[in-house]
């Protein structure tokens, strides 16, 4: 092969063969991610890609789904003209029109209905990849109203609020100087690598690790001196025992208790129910070893623990388990401290980067005045008195029942139909709307169903601005032109308030004027970040000073980090706890029916919800839709690895293939979510939501699971 | 330099992110049944005993010192890269025999829609342009590496694959 040949061959980016590197970054997953990307580019398209290498997110790393994002941005199925609907709704025929043909339908449509019956009777969604929140928030605030819904109805915003509650913002472990690492549903290397990193180094400097997880995972295997099984679901009761021993114990840090900590007494009394006589029988766990656990709390502390975004939220109780866990964080003294729980700011888009932009000011200086209240606020009064925004697990049950109000057009920007649980519904009600537009890269399930399908354009093909830890700022150039006519999420929002004259100059003057505005407080300028290829650091960044919170007094009514929730006490209307109480994850109702308990969504290394199972790379690692079952359970009902399977519920049943694991506990069925042909989030009943959060109970629902072609009782 | 691609069995998660990162680099099209040159294996050992054990593996040529393939080929196409001594090929005349992949103890060599053979070849280009191999740059828990068997301290901490390896050749023989 002659050198050329050789070079090209190999990709070897240098003069000779043209190819360059140029830098953008992974927007794949969530924006607390967005790891940087070499792009290796040829005559305008991407033909490798790599991690970049001293990038302060993941310095050259990336994930088993970020190294697919070649095939992932050319994807077959992506949309490169905007579409009109020319068949039924779901059909997914459509016909190519022009953005300004689009752009006048959308206005036309969403302007008449306002002038009909109100703002509020237009509902705007943001789905993945949240990059463009801000601008949609702020569009929907300047067209009339709050009724702003994200997929964060489901994802982090459930601790999130634990911790608002608790303390007034958010907070995260600090494991580079932990003593003890309380990995509470913690498998970073399979979901958020960059974790499994931090953990190997902290784990080869002597870090403690207690893995609580009914899984084994590559976590357990690699990292745990104690592995805690909790059945799922259980883990508040679990937090509750553990609370209760170190309490009985005299583990705790009673002066840091007095000075800082409300409403202890009636925690302790209450966790005091949590004990050597039902612990186990509760959770599963073994009481020793709980108490095993505790003694290693508090003899290796200081004690940091993991934050979780969905797997302890996703339970009908899951923010009373994950507001009990944290608990555990107060009364051992570990808030607020180097090697705890630490408290932070959210500086732009759910990212903590030690510094302030005015994204709030953004969104506050046009929240209009005497809009109704959004989706889902009579319901979840929590989730609106603390988030102020729409509870999207509500939304399909307002189209339908157009309770308190109806709502007749729907404005998205990748709604993924399968996000939600009972899919039927959600199907039922996107039906229903007299109007709906969807904006996403690809014509997904849900884009099917649009009057109108905006074509969005990947992270490679836009320029963006974005933080990361530790003072860095980034302002992207794109690598590649937008394939085929699509345009940037925020372009698109931009330009539409723009046709519909909406009274909102900032947003029509577009994206980066709209940054300008956001760091304006900041002295890099937009221009300076764009010259830099790798991330800035912000001079106004400022380092963690410990301590500082708790002594200044807390943001939350006491003043104190709340075991007992005032803001709840003051509303027993809500009919909610104050306290961390625990109850069953799963309803008595089916149990003959349905012995199993289903958990969705256990995260796989190639997948991200629906995003990439159309990727045929990531596909190919994990290509059928597989349940990891118990040994015990598989041998009961004669299942070998492999077999197909049916998962049932009285919502409907799917078929899959049996995976056979000593990982799993008997009677667990865990099961990913998102295929198109095995939908399991369309198995799980819409109502079985958490009062708190109004998140859904993805990992602990009933269920049944049978051999193909067997039959069972349960039939009969 | 006598380079070659080893495996730390203990750091391996299965996570398949080296997989991803050969198909990239070799432009693997899956849709037509290509595999990557290198596999995953995410295994459970049944066997009781000594108890129950997870195994994770990321495997793809070896590239032994006396490679049995170079030998085993009857049209020239293997060869030890003088450079790196990276086993690499040219298929240019592969007659499609099978004989490397009889040869191979690990079962390495695959062969393509036109019957002719391909594997990992260390990414000995990119290797000799002072980058890592695409699987190696990609690893995000750097459990694999392009070790010199020459140098001293070449040896994988933790489990070695190639250590692993020779242990199995040595027992078979």
């Amino acid at each position: 092969m002659e050198r050329i040949d050789q070079l090209l061959k190999a990709k070897i980016p240098c003069e000779e063969t043209g190819i360059t590197i140029k830098h953008t970054i992974c927007d794949i997953c969530s924006p607390s991610f967005h790891c940087g990307v070499d792009a290796y580019v040829k005559d305008g398209t991407v033909i490798k890609i790599e991690g970049t290498k001293g990038h302060p997110m993941n310095d050259g790393l990336l994930c088993t789904k970020g190294l697919s994002n070649r095939q992932y941005i050319y994807r077959k199925d992506r949309i490169r003209t905007p579409l009109k609907r020319i068949g039924k709704r779901g059909e997914g025929n459509f016909e190519p029109i022009t953005w300004d043909e689009a752009y006048k339908i959308c206005a036309e449509r969403l302007l008449g209905w306002k002038e009909k019956e109100g703002a509020d009777r237009v509902l705007f969604f943001g789905g993945y990849t949240k990059w463009f929140r801000p601008w949609l928030h702020r569009f929907a605030f300047s067209f009339g109203t709050e009724n702003y819904a994200t997929e964060s109805s489901t994802c982090y915003t459930s601790g999130l609020m634990a911790w608002e509650i608790a303390t007034g913002k958010p907070a995260k472990g600090d494991m580079a100087h932990c003593g003890v690492f309380l990995g509470w549903a913690f498998n970073p290397y399979h979901s958020r690598y960059l974790g499994g990193k931090k953990a190997d180094e902290a784990k080869k400097r002597g870090v403690k690790f207690i893995i609580v997880d009914p899984r084994v995972t590559p976590a357990v295997e690699k990292l745990a001196d104690i592995h805690l099984r909790p059945r799922g679901g259980t883990d508040g009761a679990l937090a509750l025992g553990m609370a209760n021993i170190l309490i009985q114990n005299g583990w705790i840090d009673k002066e840091y208790i007095d000075r800082y900590v409300h409403g202890f007494d009636a925690f302790a009394r209450y966790a005091a129910g949590f004990h050597e006589g039902n612990l186990e029988a509760l959770t599963g766990v073994p009481y020793e070893q709980a108490v095993e656990a505790c003694r290693m709390i508090h003899e290796c502390g200081p004690m940091a623990i993991n934050e979780s975004s969905a797997p302890l939220a996703h339970h009908r109780n899951g923010m009373q388990n994950y507001r009990a866990i944290m608990a555990l964080s107060a009364i051992t003294g570990n808030y607020d401290r180097v090697g705890g729980q630490q408290p932070a700011d959210h500086t732009y888009i759910h990212q903590c980067s030690g510094f302030l932009t005015r994204e709030k000011e953004f969104l506050e200086a046009v929240r209009p005045a005497g809009a109704k209240k959004p989706v889902g606020a009579e319901r979840f009064p929590l989730w609106y008195a603390l988030e102020g925004e729409a509870q999207a697990t509500d939304m399909a049950r307002q189209i339908l029942e157009e309770k308190p109000y109806p709502i007749r057009a729907l404005f998205a920007l990748g709604l993924n139909l399968r996000m939600l649980p009972d899919t039927e519904q959600v199907v039922k009600a996107l039906e229903k709307l007299d109007f709906f537009v969807d904006t996403d890269l690809f014509l997904t399930d849900a884009a099917k169903y649009a009057d109108i399908v905006l074509p969005a354009c990947s992270s490679f093909e836009r320029g963006e601005f974005k933080t990361y830890p530790g003072g860095y700022a980034v302002y992207t150039n794109p690598v590649i032109e937008p394939l085929g006519e699509a345009k940037s999420d925020a372009q698109i929002l931009c330009e539409l308030a723009g046709v519909m004259g909406l009274e909102d100059d900032l947003l029509k003057s577009g994206y980066e004027d709209s940054i300008r505005y956001m760091i304006q407080d900041l002295s890099v300028t937009v221009e300076e970040l764009k010259a830099n290829p790798l991330p800035t650091l912000v001079p106004e960044r400022t380092p963690y000073k410990a301590g500082g919170y708790v002594r200044q007094g807390l943001c939350t009514k006491s003043g104190k980090f709340e075991l007992d929730s005032c803001l709840i006490k003051e509303h027993p209307e809500w009919g909610l706890d104050s306290l961390p109480t625990y109850r069953e994850p799963l309803s008595q109702a089916g149990e003959a029916l349905y012995p199993f308990t289903l958990c969705a969504g256990a995260r796989i290394p190639n997948a991200i919800h629906s995003r990439l199972h159309e990727v045929p790379w990531v596909r190919s690692l994990r290509p059928y839709p597989t349940a990891d079952i118990a040994e015990e359970d598989a041998a009961k009902l004669g299942i070998c690895d492999g077999d197909p399977i049916e998962i049932f519920t009285d919502r409907g049943s799917i078929h899959v293939k049996a995976h056979p694991t000593a990982r799993v506990l008997p009677g667990m069925v865990h099961m990913y979510h998102g295929y198109r042909e095995a939908n399991v989030n369309g198995l799980l009943n819409g109502d079985h939501l958490d009062p708190y959060s109004g998140f859904p109970a993805y990992r602990s629902s009933r269920c049944g699971i049978r051999k193909e072609g067997s039959t069972d009782e349960a039939d009969s | 330099m006598k380079l070659t691609l080893d495996l730390d069995l203990k750091k391996c998660t299965s996570c398949g992110a080296c997989a991803i990162a050969c198909m990239d680099q070799n432009d693997i099209d899956v849709e037509r049944g290509i595999r990557p040159f290198r596999t995953v294996f995410d295994w459970e050992n049944k066997t009781g005993g000594t108890g129950r054990k997870f195994i994770h593996i990321s495997i793809a040529c070896m590239h032994c010192t006396d490679a049995p393939c170079v030998l085993a080929c009857p049209s020239a196409c293997i060869s030890k890269d003088k450079e790196t001594n990276l086993t690499v090929f040219d298929n240019t005349n592969c007659i499609g025999c099978h004989s490397c992949a009889m040869a191979c103890p690990f079962g390495i060599p695959s062969f393509g829609e036109e019957g002719k053979m391909q594997k990992c070849d260390g990414c000995a280009v990119r290797v000799k342009n002072g980058m890592e191999p695409a699987c190696v740059r990609a690893c995000p828990v750097q459990a694999l590496k392009l070790v010199d068997i020459d140098a001293e301290n070449s040896q994988t901490e933790g489990a070695s694959l190639q250590k692993l390896g020779k242990e199995i050749l040595e027992f078979q023989t």
